[in-house]
């Protein structure tokens, strides 16, 4: 399967979910999803298309545009085509359908974007922090405007 | 996991500081008698940010930083993240400076078995193993060390090229070293085989059979322990792999024993690549020419756009989604370890094995908590 048939196959299945789908080269092929669909875009890449490899998932902030952007990147055993998908969320209230149903090891990758940039997973089985302490959340240390601890430091203790 | 327990069973924490691998994370098992029933992952002790320190750094500032997240592979990071920014700027590496991170990675491949496959020996009790291992990884470590003059973090990978040449005589270590590796890894395997506890210990334990390892995200030896030839080298090559002869190695069992034998097979495959890379290399510069990569301290400015690069770490698929604004420091790293996936299946794997079985199938996962955390 190459990376053409694969683009025309997905956006024919969902034209209204898949937009801006594109072919970088033989072997990367990006598009980007519709935030209410992502399981089921998901569901189809898997059992039609052979995408049963999730390399990973997660978030890139971009405040100027009032954006995050969730990134999955999903890969085969069978082919060697990568697919980019994102789907676009408003950075005030991010949500997202989880993807765990259909990509099991999603779930640390979700938890730990949960945390990161505080994109709220829906029915996720276990949502809570991974790396970081309970207390640290709602800091979403990786968005952009993060500023640490400032108030928090050892010259303002002392 | 669920926090309540029954009748007859117990909340055992495991870790976070414990021999099980190195770096610390905890281990919640519930056990009913000798028996696992359920059990939890905790992660966290040592997260050091570095997907945001990456963000405030340059691009050559980066190249020490990705060193960092996991010292048995640095050379398999630095190659992951190097080759994201050499994608987007359109860099071209010259044969050679190909040629030697070929022969760099693969030895930190021999290094990072010869660690991962002895340690484990010492997990199920053959703590002699280990001391013949870290011998002869010694010599290994002495190579590395020639060349990038550091045993563990390197630094040694430019855009465009590598730091330094292979000293003079290069060739006649490599040569006398891997005379006496070839040797010990005949050794091992015998002792390996022939051991009864060793084999009572591992044979038939944490079974994945190839199906749940690929729906579980497995890569690397674990998952070619299940008869899966998924190897990033063959599948996606980089730097001059398509030019080497080589084969990926796989069982079919996809139990602890078949994880090891794995890990043996490779080191032998990774001494064959290394000597045709010192057969093949041509002379020649190791930066591309007419360009400022090889100066002291490029202002490295990288058009913007986004890639994904892939490598095969020791452990399985390392990968580096990089987004760039155009400016000099990356917008946003990601970084994809092999081991994320890997640590994720222990809770299934041992549901219902017994207590003295978890060290056993999860050291055989060679696992790095560094790399996890990140």
């Amino acid at each position: 399967m190459d990376a053409n048939s694969i683009i025309s196959s997905l956006t024919g299945k969902f034209p209204e979910d898949i937009c801006d789908a594109n072919v970088e080269s033989e072997i990367r092929t990006v598009a980007k999803v519709k935030p209410e669909n992502v399981v089921e875009v998901c569901r189809y890449l898997k059992e039609d298309l052979s995408f049963g490899h999730l390399c990973c998932e997660f978030g890139v902030d971009y405040p100027d545009r009032n954006e995050i952007e969730v990134i999955y990147v999903i890969g085969s055993y069978e082919h060697p085509v990568i697919l980019t998908m994102k789907a676009i969320l408003p950075r005030d209230n991010p949500e997202v359908e989880s993807v765990v149903p259909v990509y099991w090891n999603a779930n640390w990758y979700e938890r730990e974007t949960y945390e990161l940039f505080g994109v709220k997973y829906l029915n996720h089985p276990d949502l809570k922090p991974l790396v970081l302490p309970k207390e640290m959340l709602g800091e979403w240390p990786l968005r952009k405007d993060y500023k640490g601890f400032p108030n928090k430091t050892a010259r303002n203790l002392v | 996991m669920d926090e309540t327990v029954g009748p007859s069973e117990m909340i055992v924490h495991l870790g976070p500081q414990h021999p099980m691998m190195p770096g610390p994370f905890r281990l919640n098992a519930k056990l009913r008698g000798e028996t696992v029933v359920d059990s939890e992952v905790e992660m966290g002790w040592i997260h050091k940010g570095i997907e945001k320190i990456l963000e405030s750094k340059t691009y050559l500032q980066g190249i020490t930083i990705v060193d960092r997240i996991c010292y048995l592979a640095a050379m398999t990071n630095e190659e992951a993240y190097v080759g994201c920014v050499e994608k987007l700027a359109g860099i071209e590496v010259p044969e050679r400076a190909q040629y030697i991170r070929v022969i760099m990675e693969e030895l930190s491949r021999l290094q990072s078995h010869l660690l991962g496959m002895g340690e484990y020996a010492s997990f199920v009790g053959f703590v002699s193993m280990f001391m013949y291992t870290i011998r002869d990884r010694e010599d290994v470590m002495s190579l590395i060390d020639s060349v990038t003059g550091a045993r563990v973090t390197h630094s040694f990978l430019r855009y465009g090229g590598v730091k330094d040449d292979l000293p003079d005589g290069f060739k006649d270590d490599v040569k006398y070293v891997f005379g006496n590796l070839r040797k010990a890894i005949d050794n091992y395997e015998e002792l390996y085989r022939t051991d009864a506890i060793y084999k009572a210990r591992t044979k038939g334990i944490g079974v994945l059979t190839a199906d749940v390892a690929k729906d579980l995200g497995v890569s690397g030896p674990p998952l070619r322990a299940t008869g899966v030839a998924f190897d990033i080298r063959k599948d996606e090559p980089y730097l001059v792999y398509e030019d080497l002869d080589f084969k990926v190695c796989t069982q079919t069992d996809g139990d602890v024993f078949a994880r090891i034998q794995v890990r043996l097979d490779e080191m032998r495959e990774s001494m064959y690549i290394i000597e045709q890379c010192l057969d093949q290399i041509p002379s020649g510069p190791l930066f591309p020419e007419g360009t400022p990569y090889g100066k002291r301290s490029p202002v490295m400015r990288v058009p913007a756009g986004e890639v994904f690069h892939r490598v095969e770490d020791p452990r399985g698929e390392m990968g580096f989604y990089m987004v760039s604004d155009g400016s000099d420091k990356p917008y946003r790293v990601k970084v994809r370890g092999p081991v994320y996936p890997t640590l994720q299946t222990l809770p299934p794997l041992l549901k219902g094995v017994p207590v003295a079985d978890i060290v056993a199938i999860a050291g055989s996962m060679d696992t790095c908590t560094s790399e996890v955390d990140r």
